[in-house]
C-alpha cells in the first residue's frame, strides 16, 4: 500500500506533495478541539494498523483503518493520517520521505470521499444501519486507495490496467476485513457513545 | 454481541508476525563479479526480476537478471560506484549502490584481472595488469573463460593450499555467509515494541500539543 522511494516520477511525487499539502492545510482548520483527541486515537490506530499483516499467496497486505479516520474526522483526516504516515516511514522505512505527499493523498483523500459519501447514512438510523454505511465506508476507501496507487504508478510509466488490477486485487481481503472492522467499531461507537459523530461534527471553532 | 465479535478478531489478529513487506537487497563482491540479491523483507526472494545498473549520473551501464533465489551477478566493467535498481511492479523498487571504491576493489582482484586477460571483461584495458604469475582467478561464474585462464596463468604462490583450494573456500564462506547476510537484513527490518512504542508516544505527543495550542486559542478567543 505504501509506495516506496524511487518508485514514482518526480512529476508525481511533487503533484502528490503539492496536493497532499493543501489537503492538509484544508483539515488542519477542519481540526477543532473536540476533534483533536479523536484525531489522535486514529492516527495512533492507523500507525499500529499497518503491523498487522493479511498474507495472501506470496505476498501480504496490512490493514489501513483509513476510512474509519474519514467517517469521524472528515477533513482533519488528513493531518491525522499525515502523522501516521510520517511515522511509519521513520520509524519503520514503510513508504518513504519522498513520497509522503503521494501516500497521503492516496490514503486520506479516499478518508475525505467516504466522509462525505456516509455522513447522511451514520448521521441518522439505528446503530446497525450507521455499522451498514461504515461497513461500506470502510471498504470503499480501501477500494479508492488502491485505485490511488494504481494511478500514481500509472502516471509514473507503468502501464495502468495490470498495475492497479494487481494493487486491486491484492487488496479485496483487506477490503472485506476493513468493511467488518470499520462496521463493528461504528456499530460500538453508536451504542456506546452515539453522540461521538454529532460531536465531531460538531459546532465549527 | 458485537463486542466479542471485534475482540475475537483483534485477538484472532494480533499473533500474525508483524512483518514489514518491504523490497530489501544488496551487492557485494564476488571474485570479478559483483553479485547480490533482492527480496521482499518477509523473506521472499524476488525470482526473475530484471536488474538495471546505472552509474551514479544515471547512465545506463547494463542489466541483468536474478535466478530463482533472487540472486543476480553482473561483471563491472568501468570503476565507478554502481547503481542497481530493481522494479518488482505495484510500487516496489530496490535500489542499493556499490561504492567506486567497492567495484575497483572488484577490478583490482587476481580475478578479474585474469578474466581481463582472457578476454572476458573488455573495457578494462588499463586493469588487465599482464605481468602478474602469481595471481589466479578466483571466479567461478563464467567456467569456460575461468579454465581458459587456469590454464594460462602459472600456479606460483600458495604455499599449503593450492589456488584451486583457495577459491573452494571462498566460495565455501561466500554460500555460508548468505544466510547469515540476509538474516541480518531481516534482523534490520524488524519493528520492535520499542518503536511501535515510540511511535505511538509521538503521536500522543503531538496532538497534546496540538490540543494545548487550540485550547489556548480558544481560551483567548
Amino acid at each position: 500500500m505504501h509506495i516506496v522511494d524511487g518508485a514514482l516520477a518526480a512529476p508525481v511525487v511533487i503533484g502528490g506533495a503539492v496536493l497532499a499539502v493543501g489537503g492538509v492545510a484544508r483539515g488542519l482548520r477542519d481540526l477543532t478541539l473536540e476533534k483533536i483527541p479523536a484525531a489522535g486515537m486514529l492516527s495512533a490506530s492507523f500507525f499500529v494498523a499497518s503491523l498487522i499483516h493479511v498474507p495472501i499467496g506470496p505476498s501480504s497486505v496490512h490493514l489501513i483503518l483509513n476510512g474509519l479516520a474519514g467517517l469521524v474526522l472528515g477533513w482533519a483526516a488528513f493531518p491525522a493520517l499525515f502523522v501516521g504516515l510520517l511515522l511509519q516511514a521513520v520509524f519503520f522505512g514503510f513508504g518513504g520521505l519522498t513520497v509522503l505527499g503521494v501516500n497521503t493523498l492516496n490514503i486520506a483523500l479516499p478518508a475525505v470521499i467516504v466522509h462525505y459519501l456516509c455522513r447522511r447514512g451514520l448521521a441518522r438510523g439505528t446503530p446497525r444501519i450507521a455499522a451498514l454505511w461504515a461497513g461500506m465506508g470502510g471498504a470503499l476507501a480501501i477500494a479508492l486507495t488502491a485505485l490511488g496507487v494504481g494511478l500514481a504508478l500509472a502516471l509514473s510509466g507503468e502501464a495502468f490496467l495490470p498495475a492497479a488490477r494487481l494493487v486491486f486485487l491484492a487488496h479485496i481481503p483487506v477490503m472485506a476485513v476493513e468493511g467488518l472492522l470499520t462496521a463493528a467499531a461504528v456499530y460500538l461507537a453508536a451504542q456506546v457513545k452515539p453522540d461521538l459523530f454529532a460531536t465531531v461534527q460538531g459546532p465549527q471553532r | 454481541m458485537i463486542r466479542p465479535l471485534a475482540l475475537t478478531l483483534a485477538l484472532a489478529m494480533a499473533p500474525l508476525p508483524a512483518l514489514a513487506h518491504k523490497v530489501i537487497g544488496g551487492a557485494y563482491a564476488d571474485g570479478a563479479l559483483i553479485e547480490g540479491e533482492i527480496g521482499f523483507s518477509n523473506g521472499d526472494m524476488a525470482a526473475d526480476a530484471l536488474v538495471e545498473v546505472f552509474d551514479p549520473a544515471g547512465t545506463r551501464l547494463g542489466e541483468t537478471r536474478t535466478d530463482g533465489d533472487g540472486i543476480f551477478t553482473y561483471r563491472p566493467t568501468a570503476a565507478v560506484a554502481h547503481v542497481f535498481r530493481a522494479d518488482l511492479g505495484a510500487g516496489h523498487v530496490a535500489e542499493f549502490t556499490l561504492s567506486a571504491d567497492e567495484v575497483a576493489a572488484i577490478l583490482d582482484s587476481p580475478a578479474a584481472r585474469a578474466a581481463a586477460e582472457t578476454g572476458a571483461a573488455p573495457g578494462t584495458g588499463d586493469e588487465t595488469g599482464a605481468g602478474n604469475p602469481s595471481t589466479f582467478p578466483l571466479d567461478r561464474a563464467p567456467a569456460g573463460a575461468a579454465s581458459g585462464a587456469l590454464a594460462a596463468v602459472p600456479l606460483v604462490a600458495a604455499p599449503g593450499l593450492s589456488d584451486t583450494d583457495k577459491a573452494e573456500i571462498a566460495r565455501i564462506v561466500r554460500d555460508e555467509m548468505r544466510p547469515l547476510r540476509r538474516e541480518i537484513a531481516a534482523y534490520r527490518e524488524r519493528n520492535d515494541l520499542q518503536s511501535i512504542l515510540g511511535g505511538i508516544g509521538y503521536i500522543a505527543g503531538l496532538f497534546g500539543l496540538g490540543f494545548y495550542i487550540a485550547a489556548r486559542r480558544r481560551l483567548k478567543g
